[in-house]
């Protein structure tokens, strides 16, 4: 108990929150397209220097836009609020933890916007009343392993190397060998951040969706997310899992009771069209890296 | 892994995915694939499937997708047209290890897994079934793979490959087992010496391997001898089910469910997808690849 406890003394000291996270996180569910517009423009453009960075990530090849783009509110004409508003929350929370040169800390990136465009897919499908949210959350839901990456690099490395030894999963390696997981450090600095209830839910109950005393549904999506990209090259970067059946994953049952297309759900088609996330994961984290 | 695609993307081929996935027609014509027969080309192979439907359109002096899109919905040789671009489709996709991920993960989960179950038996035996093996690649496959896996994990258990196919000459030509360099581009030189022997220009595969498996004859939509094909451990059916119709496959897969013994898996080819054929199996995911797993006890629908 102890040594978690000093871990959270450690972790007290770690990442202030980025300023505009929690803003851009309160997007409006379905608004008016003008007013959603113009709150990202205004919520944006209060950081001059993640505003730049937008514009420069707007401008790669990676979204081929015709002319350059040198405004915000540019930007947001040209790709769309949503699109503008995922692209601002990861280049802040990029900021907030990159480790520079660190292997780990470029695959988890790869994995987090991974685990946040399968999780809008899904949550769209499965008929979620609000995608933006399941990408948010997917965006989110690994934020404890970036802090464990600083806070204590050596214990995390040892559990990983331990997963993927022995294919098991990361988070339980994490517990047994020291005591506390991923989502305990989430959960704190879930906290610590005041991030609204719906996110701190998934940072804490990814790996274990019927602990979660609310929110469910989303922090399943999340979590069905989380295993397929950990089963399609979208994983932590290195071995882990080698199996899993989702009709007897806890999550599914959860899903499949809170969300309304989930019985005419076509797995096998949405896991094929999964195969074409990589790519293009791979080219946003490539166009995130050269920012910073 | 997941460094695999980290090289800067070439803006041309990024621009013609994109050309085509944006198309309307191609993808009406990809989901209307998808409806008939089961196979998915995502929309980063919208493009081949363009590809493909070009060399239909040749063939029919078509000139546009929408044209062929009509030609495969409304006229009266539709049924046929799609038999022919499903064939353009899937041709070529025979060969040795043709499905790595899908071969990776029979060797390190799912051998164990069916060993650990039988771990109780005195006597304990491996029976993997090849369905539609046509010339015979991947049956062979199978039994280089167990062959090397009794060097190990299936020490001192009995093992065969049951193939099957309907055509008597793919038959022929699988019995035979001699193979050129375009089957065997995924072989690596040690594999091709330990398992081969030259055969003039080309090679063939050795006694050991041969002695693995049985070939015959069989029509999977013959009910009576389906019914006979029992206590199968693994079965693979690629890129077979294409041939026939949904209440075909229906009955197609059900006897597979019946054939295999529980806690046992169904392969089907990357593309090709049981979605509305069956709902006792459940989609099970490896690294990489899928499978469809006959689960210990029924639970009722789910994936």
């Amino acid at each position: 108990m102890d040594r978690i406890e000093q871990k959270l003394a450690e972790i007290a000291s770690l990442p202030t929150i980025p300023t505009l996270l929690v803003p851009l996180l309160q997007h409006l569910c379905e608004p008016a397209e003008e007013v959603s517009m113009d709150r990202v423009v205004k919520i944006i453009s209060q950081d001059p220097s993640l505003a730049a960075q937008c514009l420069r990530m707007v401008n790669s090849p990676l979204f081929g836009v015709r002319y350059p783009i040198d405004t915000v509110r540019g930007a947001v004409m040209g790709l769309g609020a949503n699109r503008v508003r995922q692209i601002a929350m990861a280049c802040s929370l990029l900021k907030a933890f990159h480790t520079k040169g660190a292997v780990p800390a470029r695959a988890l990136w790869a994995h987090s916007l991974a685990v946040a465009m399968v999780a809008q897919k899904f949550a769209h499908e499965a008929g979620f009343a609000d995608p933006e949210q399941a990408y948010s959350a997917g965006l989110l839901h690994d934020l404890g392993i970036m802090v464990a990456l600083s806070a204590c690099p050596a214990e995390f490395d040892g559990a990983a190397q331990a997963a993927s030894r022995e294919h098991r999963a990361l988070y339980l390696c994490e517990r047994e060998l020291n005591g506390f997981d991923h989502c305990a450090i989430g959960s704190m600095l879930a906290r610590k951040w005041q991030l609204p209830a719906p996110y701190q839910h998934v940072l804490q109950y990814h790996h274990e969706v019927e602990q979660a005393p609310a929110h469910r549904c989303l922090v399943a999506i999340v979590s069905l997310a989380d295993v397929l990209c950990r089963l399609r090259n979208l994983g932590y970067g290195f071995e882990e899992i080698g199996f899993v059946d989702l009709a007897t994953e806890p999550a599914w049952a959860f899903a499949a009771d809170g969300l309304p297309r989930m019985q005419e759900f076509d797995l096998a088609r949405f896991t094929m069209e999964l195969d074409a996330f990589i790519a293009e994961v791979e080219r946003s984290v490539t166009a995130l890296f050269e920012l910073v | 892994m997941s460094n695999a695609n980290l090289m800067a993307p070439n803006p041309t081929v990024l621009a013609a995915q994109a050309a085509a996935a944006q198309n309307p027609h191609l993808r009406k014509i990809r989901d209307l694939i998808y409806k008939v027969a089961g196979i998915l080309q995502p929309d980063h192979k919208l493009q081949f499937l363009e590809d493909r439907c070009g060399r239909r359109m040749q063939q029919l002096k078509t000139t546009s997708l929408h044209a062929y899109y009509d030609c495969l919905t409304m006229s009266s040789v539709r049924d046929e047209e799609m038999k022919e671009l499903l064939n353009e489709i899937t041709i070529g996709e025979t060969c040795f290890f043709r499905n790595a991920p899908q071969l990776d993960a029979l060797r390190t989960v799912v051998f164990p897994a069916i060993l650990k179950n039988k771990s109780h038996l005195a006597y304990r035996h491996l029976r993997l079934w090849s369905a539609g093996c046509s010339t015979g690649e991947e049956a062979y496959t199978l039994a280089i793979l167990l062959l090397q896996e009794r060097e190990g994990a299936l020490k001192s258990v009995n093992v065969e490959v049951v193939a099957t196919d309907l055509n008597l000459r793919s038959l022929e030509a699988a019995e035979a087992g001699v193979y050129g360099d375009y089957a065997l581009r995924n072989v690596n030189p040690l594999m091709r010496q330990k398992y081969f022997i030259p055969a003039g220009e080309r090679l063939a595969v050795k006694p050991e391997v041969k002695s693995l498996v049985k070939f015959s004859r069989l029509n999977l939509m013959d009910d009576a001898r389906m019914t006979f094909m029992k206590g199968m451990d693994v079965i693979f059916c690629c890129n077979v089910m294409i041939y026939f119709d949904g209440a075909v496959r229906k009955r197609i897969v059900q006897h597979f469910y019946n054939n295999l013994l529980p806690n046992s898996y169904l392969y089907v080819g990357h593309a090709e997808s049981l979605y509305g054929i069956n709902n006792d199996f459940h989609l099970v995911h490896f690294p990489g690849a899928t499978a469809y797993l006959k689960p210990e006890k029924r639970m009722g629908g789910g994936a």
